[in-house]
């Protein structure tokens, strides 16, 4: 059933299902400390429960200017391999199994999107790009590499 | 790897963690018994280990595992009942089963089944009951079975614990440590009653207990560690016929697991070069007068924080000549720079890369791979290699780690609005930036920092990282941080200010963030605000900066070294704002710390002031205790035997004391009066203070000369003369005193005829009252002149006690 579980937000403005499996929980955080020289899309570092979570602007990710962290944001806590990360959301909407099939995507996205997306689900009569949260964290580092 | 996870499966890993364990403490308890075969509680241990194995295999079916550890336990059990001897057959033949269990269990790890084979070699072995070996009585009564019960109950005491499920605790423990520090803040903000706070404050206690608890399980005794290597001095003291006695002490010390993991590779060839190189061929250690047999101990003791672990060998040592001609013929320094280099850097070229100290390679431990490898190793956790050499009598070496892998002790530095932490091994010295022992010359677009004539690159942190400087900084509290990232390599890091030490957690940032190459970790102190660990090897690359010390500042460098060398025999002033906001200065040198303590930390007792810090009370230079609240700055004086505190209100710097002093008459708190950079500045006594605090000192402990004043006829020897002379450490008497002692010294304060006939035995110094000497004849001291004073009576006391 975990696999027909998504989170559904609001990410780097644009409506997005969540593969929820990698996804740890949902918190609001303060000012996050900044990690000078560290790769654009990393928004900076912040504490919850005594473990150091690395906060990660989707923005950039997808090719979008950066947004500024506002203080009491809600970000999307994932964990990859071994180490904490928070994806920053612009809203989360909800958190809910959809039936439908996931079904590849048609048609021409923008760059950054085609990268991270995996396929498209239909939900309450809109289609949602899939995404796998972990994409945001691990495809600019291949990229870079 | 790649298998599911099945209950079979978690005791099989049960089993080869723990059969890797008994191998290796068997293998150490084997080696003990065969230097002492009459032991019997060893056999009895060995017994237990070799049945353990057997009763565990069965269960999981391992049929050449049973196989083999039946065999031993059989030979052993024979031993016990006294039908064998223990003799060299036995001994080696038992070694040689371990060896094979050593094998199959590794195979067991990678394949997750026994391999197929065949174990009669090793099992015959130890069957042949070698009659042509001298036979060793064992002593007493061969005991039943029944006991072997009780050696494994014992080992049925502690449990295995996955390591992620110690983490997750210690995890869990420390956020309750966060969350108990917001809530009393949350407490104190509220102004709860007294018996809310004072059951949180239970509540505390008890959570700090649990936090000290939980970072103990992790903790393992260092015998572990110890255990491999009795058994490879006697098969690598075997192969290279040398003859070993191995010693380990402190086995009952405890380091974090993971720590010990990551000084074992270090250690094992630390012990293996000392039998290798350090250890003298037998005719060579006769030659020197030696035992025949070496001795290699391994020691390990905690000392605060962190580990110390000895590894001493009473070999030949390290000939510093001999290192250079190596290094020099290696081509790792050229002869120049070899001629520049102290007797610690000699010793230092060990470290070097590829260096190896053997004459010829052997197959032992000249590998390519060497001691480089070793302090990278150790220095990669935290700790430190030292090099503690005899020359022909033997090497000391000492790693220095700290007890756990993930606290380190670091310096808390603000760049840029934000903190950074240094780890504080890698910190060498710390400095104010507008210091006036600080030079910094822009050179072609770099900047070069002059520290006592030594040259730094000079990083700027912010320039590093990529940022602007924060305005709101104060350019007064920049300040340099001179970092040693490595061996031969020294850089000064520019930064906005200095914040304080603390002990960190570090854990590894994400990926991402390692790849910049700035950073080693990151941390949470207690304000909860993350922050980095910066990787100072990492900045000189990201820098692109050389901060190899060889060569550096090359025809400057005798130069540099001398004026290093006056600056190291230079006093230095330690320049503090007193109380009364007078600014005074005091000798570094007498200075143990400076201390900051809670103003209610200072009280009056039968009249003196008196300071408690810690668990000690301190006397304390004030008429009263200060009144109100707040902390306030204490220097700690210290002369070998006691404290004083010296309260102040701030320090200032620490300068070169210039010359020139000028002393006071009379002894008392101000020595004189010295000119630092045009202004004047008090210097204290630090020898009239300690007196006025010492303990007392039984009278004739010390015998001082006796020095007598002859013509002291208008009294400027008794008031001007006398003062110094006490001051000075002699007694003074005048000639009006009555005499029953011999003087040590006569001073003559007149010129006159009148003191022509004193004297006889005892030494005469003439004083005269004209600046200018007579003629080059004239052995007469100008009586204002006080070091000239003072050098003659040293001549002449020193000179007649001989």
């Amino acid at each position: 059933m975990m696999e027909k579980l998504y989170l559904v937000a609001r990410i780097a403005d644009t409506r997005v299902a969540l593969r929820s499996r990698a996804i740890n929980s949902v918190v609001t955080v303060g000012t996050p400390v900044e990690v000078p020289g560290a790769p654009p899309h990393v928004a900076g570092l912040f504490a919850l429960r005594s473990r150091v979570f690395t906060l990660i602007d989707p923005h950039v990710v997808i090719g979008l200017p950066a947004v500024p962290v506002t203080p009491g944001q809600r970000v999307i806590v994932v964990d990859v391999a071994e180490h904490g990360y928070a994806l920053l959301a612009d809203e989360i909407e909800d958190v809910c199994f959809i039936e439908a099939p996931e079904t590849r995507i048609t048609g021409k996205l923008l760059p950054g999107w085609a990268r991270v997306a995996a396929a498209t689900i239909e939900h309450q009569g809109a289609s949602l790009l899939v995404v796998d949260p972990s994409n945001f964290i691990t495809l600019p580092t291949l990229k870079a590499a | 790897m790649g298998r599911t996870g099945t209950a079979m499966d978690d005791l099989l890993n049960d089993f080869l963690a723990e059969t890797a364990e008994i191998l290796a403490e068997a293998g150490g308890a084997i080696v003990a018994w065969e230097a002492d075969p009459a032991d019997r509680a060893q056999l009895d241990a060995i017994f237990r280990l070799v049945h353990t194995i057997k009763g565990s295999s069965g269960f999981l079916a391992l049929p050449r595992v049973t196989a083999l550890s039946h065999a031993a336990e059989d030979a052993l059990d024979q031993v016990r009942r006294g039908n064998r001897q223990p003799n060299a057959a036995l001994f080696s033949g038992v070694l040689g089963i371990l060896d094979r269990l050593g094998d199959l269990c590794t195979v067991l790890g990678k394949d997750g089944a026994e391999p197929p084979g065949d174990d009669r070699d090793v099992i015959a072995a130890l069957a042949v009951r070698d009659a042509s070996a001298e036979t060793l009585e064992v002593a007493g009564v061969p005991l039943r079975r029944d006991d072997d019960l009780n050696g494994e109950l014992q080992s049925w005491r502690s449990i295995r614990v996955p390591l992620p499920l110690l983490d997750s605790v210690m995890t869990g423990v420390t956020d309750i440590v966060l969350a108990r520090n917001e809530f009393a803040r949350m407490l104190r903000e509220s102004g709860a009653e007294p018996s809310v706070i004072a059951s949180f404050e239970r509540l505390s206690d008890s959570i700090a207990g649990m936090r000290q608890s939980v970072s103990q399980m992790r903790m393992q005794r260092i015998d572990k560690l110890f255990a491999p290597l009795p058994r490879i001095v006697r098969d690598l003291a075997q192969e290279m016929g040398k003859k070993i006695a191995f010693q380990t002490s402190g086995g009952e010390v405890e380091l974090d697991r993971e720590m010990m993991e990551n000084i074992r590779d270090p250690l094992i060839h630390i012990v293996r070069n000392a039998i290798d190189h350090g250890v003298e061929a037998l005719e060579d250690r006769v030659a020197a007068g030696k035992d025949i047999t070496a001795t290699i101990s391994v020691s390990a003791r905690q000392s605060g924080n962190q580990i110390e672990i000895e590894i001493r060998d009473d070999g030949r040592g390290l000939s510093p000549d001999a290192l250079v001609a190596k290094a020099i013929a290696s081509r790792a320094v050229t002869a120049s720079e070899a001629r520049m280099l102290g007797l610690r850097e000699k010793l230092d070229l060990i470290f070097r890369p590829g260096f190896s100290t053997a004459a010829k390679v052997t197959a032992v431990s000249g590998r390519g791979v060497g001691m480089d490898i070793v302090k990278a190793n150790v220095e990669k956790i935290g700790g430190i290699v030292e090099l503690r050499n005899d020359e022909g009598r033997g090497l000391t070496i000492l790693l220095r780690v700290p007890m756990t892998l993930t606290i380190i002790s670091g310096l808390m530095v603000r760049a840029a609005g934000q903190y950074f932490a240094i780890p504080r091994g890698a910190v060498r010295e710390i400095l104010l930036e507008s210091g006036d022992t600080v030079r910094i010359d822009r050179v072609g677009g770099g900047e070069l920092a002059t520290v006592r004539g030594e040259q730094y690159p000079l990083l700027r942190l912010e320039a590093v990282l990529g940022r602007e400087a924060d305005d709101s900084d104060d350019v007064d509290d920049r300040a340099l941080v001179i970092v040693r990232p490595g061996q031969g390599q020294s850089y000064a890091l520019s930064v906005a200010a200095i914040h304080d030490h603390e002990e960190l957690v570090i854990k590894p940032a994400a990926p991402m963030i390692m790849a910049t190459g700035l950073y080693a970790g990151t941390t949470l102190p207690d304000n909860g605000r993350p922050v980095l660990l910066l990787d100072v090897q990492g900045m000189l690359a990201a820098a692109a900066i050389d901060a190899s010390e060889a060569g550096r500042s090359h025809d400057r460098m005798a130069e540099a070294e001398a004026e290093a060398m006056a600056a190291r025999n230079a006093v230095q002033l330690l320049l503090f704002r007193d109380t009364n906001r007078r600014v005074r200065g005091v000798h570094l040198s007498v200075i143990e710390r400076v201390e900051e303590v809670p103003a209610a930390a200072l009280f009056e007792s039968a009249g003196r002031v008196k300071a408690q810090i810690g668990a000690d009370i301190f006397p304390v230079h004030a008429v009263t205790p200060p009144a109100g609240e707040g902390t306030l700055k204490l220097l700690r004086l210290y002369d070998g035997q006691s404290v004083l505190c010296y309260p102040i209100a701030e320090v200032i710097d620490i300068v070169r004391l210039p010359e020139g002093v000028q002393p006071s008459l009379a002894p008392g708190l101000i020595a004189g009066v010295v000119l630092v950079g045009g202004d004047p500045v008090e210097l204290i006594d630090p020898y009239w203070l300690m007196e006025q605090y010492a303990a007392g000192v039984p009278a004739g402990a010390l015998r001082q000369p006796l020095c007598r004043l002859a013509d002291d006829d208008d009294g400027w020897g008794h008031n001007f003369l006398a003062p110094i002379l006490r001051g000075a450490g002699y007694r003074v008497v005048s000639a009006a005193d009555a005499e029953d002692e011999t003087p040590d010294v006569i001073l003559c304060l007149t010129e006159g005829d009148a003191c022509r006939q004193v004297g006889g035995e005892v030494p005469v110094i003439r004083l005269r009252t004209s600046v200018a000497a007579a003629g080059p004849e004239d052995e007469t001291v100008y009586r204002y002149d006080r070091q000239a004073l003072l050098d003659a009576l040293r001549r002449q006391v020193g000179g007649e006690r001989g």
